[in-house]
């Protein structure tokens, strides 16, 4: 049913952005920004020390430093060629970035990034790059907001003219929800805790149920308070709960999005044996299959050293949660030291503040400095070749996740789906950072 | 002291419902204050009381300024959301009857939908008492009005039978009522059971179609004395009862951890006292305003006030029973699923329309309308009746 009370007398920011999308593309490859160095040692080490890098890099460069190559640096060179040149190199993305900014897209996040390579490149050539504009999709809700993806790709030749990589790039440019302070990205809201409920989320954290009992009468209650209120004493202790219980009510949370959540998800009013009610997920278990009366025990989700949920798993589920890749040792185990953060962007020449400037990523509402794509990538060159050592890589394609923030660990696994093909998922405490498939050269 | 008979409702006012407003919410409640003192022909001068919700964003005393009220005699505001709505009425009636104001404006203006929308996801929780209630469900991803009302909802179908065509029956009942209103967003604009049944779910098991809207607008009404109102220029709803409730172990929306989930005993507390301070019973009721923010509660208000008895509401609003030739019209505006979201104010207005005889869909033999506020939190309730 439209309910257009106010008629549309200019186009639409959509059709403005499909008919810029549409010259963009029309407009076909131009040049990028120059490659400022050629292919160096100098910066070679650098980066295979910042990354932890255990390869020999004496000949060729490590392939997802690619795009190092091009990048300006903290102080981009004048372009070369002449009067209007420094608009010609722009990222062919850039008007529809900035029309989507002006409309209140104001948010961006990486979603995409894939890299192929033709050649390795060698040390001393000197590399050129162009830009062309890929695509516009959208308006897409999303979980960040409702927003556009934008891609871009990227070519980068040998003096020869012959192409050595290419890279498609996508962006999501959205319109931030608004945020009333609080909740760290992405993850649940924070319940608030005072000195009457502090023992239950300290319980939680080390796997106890805990119910507040009334010293005095030994009523048990929960949500727990200061006073009885059937013996007025204010002297309290706790049970532990059996952390068996039943379904009493439930419901399947569809729309809207809410911090924390996939949905749809379930939230269900628990009776537990002792008699008080608890709110909690159900997890482990599809939606249609919940229902009024059914047996569930307590599960703990550790959310991070601060958070854990007391949630709930059917009475009859396997104590370890059913996966396709059973709990593997991480191949990597990156401790994501501020140090690490900064020093990978700097050697991967990407200088935006969100990766050193912790006051600055903290004001874009991001919880700490975090990683940056190039460095992503080249970790997950690191972890291809670290699960199959003599690879000759042809291509990285990324999907990106949560934010890998300094402070947390970020933990590699890679699986051989088949002779060319790995797939590397890079882990941290909020979930997954990013899946990757790296394809391999015939015969590696 | 009783209040019953003593205070009136002699004017009401509202800005247009829409869904941006393009004004600041202090720009609505002035407006529709002054709409409402213009009705009960009276000045801002005249004024010496506001009362408005705890969650209003917009102070008595900004109020008084925009009005060039010289001063105010009695200001208090009534917690707890929608469960305001005919609290506010009771404290200016309170006021009125005990000589504390002469003329009490009750507003309610906000940019509900194009400001700060309540539909969607709380995303942090206050460190206060309210904030620890929230801290139990919002890190679980509980954190919408519709998801708390649907975790009741389920719980009355399995205890009573009823079903999600059950609750589409009030949707459709308010969306009959709200296309012959043309103040309402939906004028127009019925839906039929089907149209229900296939609109989208927000909360298993609620459908989109359960959920009302969510408006930008204002609402004001203006309580004097029973005695002053006869000198008025329209005849006065008289505030026969009203009443405040809160239920055992009550919370914000969160009554699931003792009790009946299947029930609003908040509501039960208010009708039983609107029907003991006013002597009057279901039966003397021509049409009810019930809070209608989400269907399933429609029901269980029903029963909680004893129009019908606990599990028999799917059978009371079937075949129309609810609707404007039913056994007890409800919201004839179109309530806030038809009408608009005004958190209720919008009803208190209609229910005077209906005794002034000047509804869109006005009713014959007005005599009482009982007016319920928000539920599943601490509400309120009002009977008005014709002099």
């Amino acid at each position: 049913m439209t309910t257009t009370r106010e008629a549309a007398a200019e186009p639409s920011l959509h059709d403005r952005l499909t008919e810029l999308a549409d010259r963009l593309a029309a407009a076909g490859e131009r040049p990028a920004p120059p490659c400022p160095d050629a292919v160096n040692a100098a910066m070679i080490r650098n980066w295979a020390q910042a990354l932890g890098d255990p390869g020999d890099w004496s000949r060729v460069a490590p392939p997802a430093m690619i795009q190092v190559w091009s990048m300006p640096g903290l102080v981009p060179a004048a372009p070369e060629g002449g009067p209007g040149a420094a608009d010609r190199a722009r990222n062919p993305a850039d008007e529809v970035l900035r029309l989507l900014n002006e409309n209140g897209y104001t948010g961006v996040v990486a979603t995409d990034c894939e890299q192929t390579y033709d050649r390795y490149v060698r040390v001393g050539e000197r590399l050129r790059s162009a830009m062309r504009f890929g695509g516009l999709t959208g308006p897409k809700k999303t979980a960040m907001g409702e927003g556009y993806f934008v891609t871009w790709r990227q070519t980068w030749y040998a003096e020869d003219g012959a192409r050595v990589a290419e890279m498609l790039f996508r962006v999501l440019k959205f319109r931030p929800r608004e945020r009333r302070g609080g909740s760290g990205a992405g993850g649940p809201v924070r319940p608030a805790t005072s000195l009457d409920t502090a023992f239950f989320w300290e319980g939680a954290k080390a796997g106890e149920l805990r119910i507040q009992r009334c010293a005095d009468c030994g009523r048990l209650r929960h949500p727990p308070g200061p006073m009885c209120p059937s013996c007025h004493s204010v002297e309290r202790d706790h049970v532990v709960a059996s952390g068996r219980g039943r379904v009493h009510s439930y419901v399947v949370h569809h729309h809207p999005p809410v911090p924390g959540r996939t949905a749809p998800f379930v939230v269900a009013v628990i009776d537990l044996e002792e008699g008080v009610r608890v709110v909690g997920n159900v997890l482990r278990c599809a939606p249609d299959e919940v229902e009024i009366g059914m047996p569930v025990r307590v599960k703990f989700e550790r959310v991070d050293d601060d958070l854990t949920l007391p949630q709930w798993i059917p009475a009859d589920a396997p104590e370890d949660e059913p996966s396709a890749e059973p709990e593997q040792p991480a191949l990597l185990e990156i401790p994501l030291t501020p140090t690490f953060v900064i020093a990978t962007a700097l050697a991967t020449r990407d200088f935006t503040p969100v990766h050193h400037d912790t006051a600055l990523a903290r004001a874009q509402g991001a919880k700490d400095i975090f990683l940056n794509i190039l460095t992503t990538m080249g970790l997950v060159q690191r972890a291809a070749l670290a699960a199959v050592p003599g690879a000759v890589l042809k291509g990285i394609a990324v999907r990106l996740g949560v934010p890998a923030y300094a402070g947390d660990t970020l933990r590699l696994y890679a699986e051989r789906a088949d002779a060319a093909t790995l797939k590397v998922r890079g882990a941290v405490s909020l979930g997954d950072h990013v899946t990757a498939t790296v394809t391999l050269r015939e015969g590696a | 002291m009783n209040v019953s008979g003593k205070a009136a409702i002699v004017g009401i006012g509202a800005t247009e419902f829409s869904k941006r407003s393009g004004r600041s919410e202090l720009r609505l409640a002035a407006e529709a204050c002054l709409a409402a003192i213009r009705d009960a022909g009276l000045e801002p001068s005249d004024v010496d009381g506001l009362v408005t919700y705890a969650a209003d964003t917009s102070s008595e005393i900004a109020v008084q300024r925009e009005l060039g009220i010289p001063g105010l005699r009695f200001f208090s505001r009534v917690d707890y959301g929608g469960g305001a709505a005919c609290g506010t009425v009771a404290h200016a009636a309170m006021a009125v009857a005990t000589g504390q104001a002469d003329a009490v404006v009750c507003y309610r203006a906000f940019n509900e939908r194009s400001g700060h929308r309540f539909g969607q996801a709380g995303r942090s929780v206050r460190a206060d008492s309210i904030g620890l209630e929230f801290s139990w469900h919002l890190p679980y991803g509980f954190a919408t009005p519709a998801a708390w009302v649907a975790m009741q909802a389920r719980r009355y179908m399995h205890e009573y039978g009823a079903t999600g065509e059950d609750f589409g029956r009030v949707a459709v009942a308010m969306r009959r009522h709200a296309a012959t209103n043309p103040k309402a967003w939906f004028h127009g604009r019925p839906i039929t059971l089907e149209d229900h049944q296939a609109s989208r779910w927000i909360v298993e098991p609620l459908r989109l179609l359960d959920c009302c809207q969510e408006s930008d607008g204002g609402v004001a009404l203006v309580v004097t004395s029973a005695e002053r109102a006869k000198d008025l220029p329209h005849p006065p709803a008289v505030v026969t009862a009203a009443a405040q409730g809160t239920g055992p172990d009550q919370m914000m929306m969160f009554g699931y951890y003792t009790g009946d989930l299947a029930a609003l005993p908040a509501m039960r507390r208010v009708g039983a006292e609107l029907w003991r301070r006013s002597g009057l019973g279901p039966g003397d009721i021509r049409t009810a305003i019930l809070y209608d923010h989400f269907t399933p509660f429609v029901l269980i208000q029903l029963e909680e006030l004893g129009f019908c008895g606990r599990g028999e509401a799917k059978d009371y609003v079937k075949d129309g029973g609810i609707e404007l030739d039913g056994r007890l019209p409800v919201n004839p505006h179109g309530g806030q699923l038809g009408e608009a979201y005004i958190h209720g104010m919008n009803g208190v207005a209609e229910a005077v329309r209906q005794i002034r005889g000047t509804s869109a869909n006005q009713l014959d033999g007005v005599d009482h309308v009982l007016v319920t506020a928000g539920t599943g939190v601490p509400t309120s309730g009002l009977i008005l009746s014709a002099p």
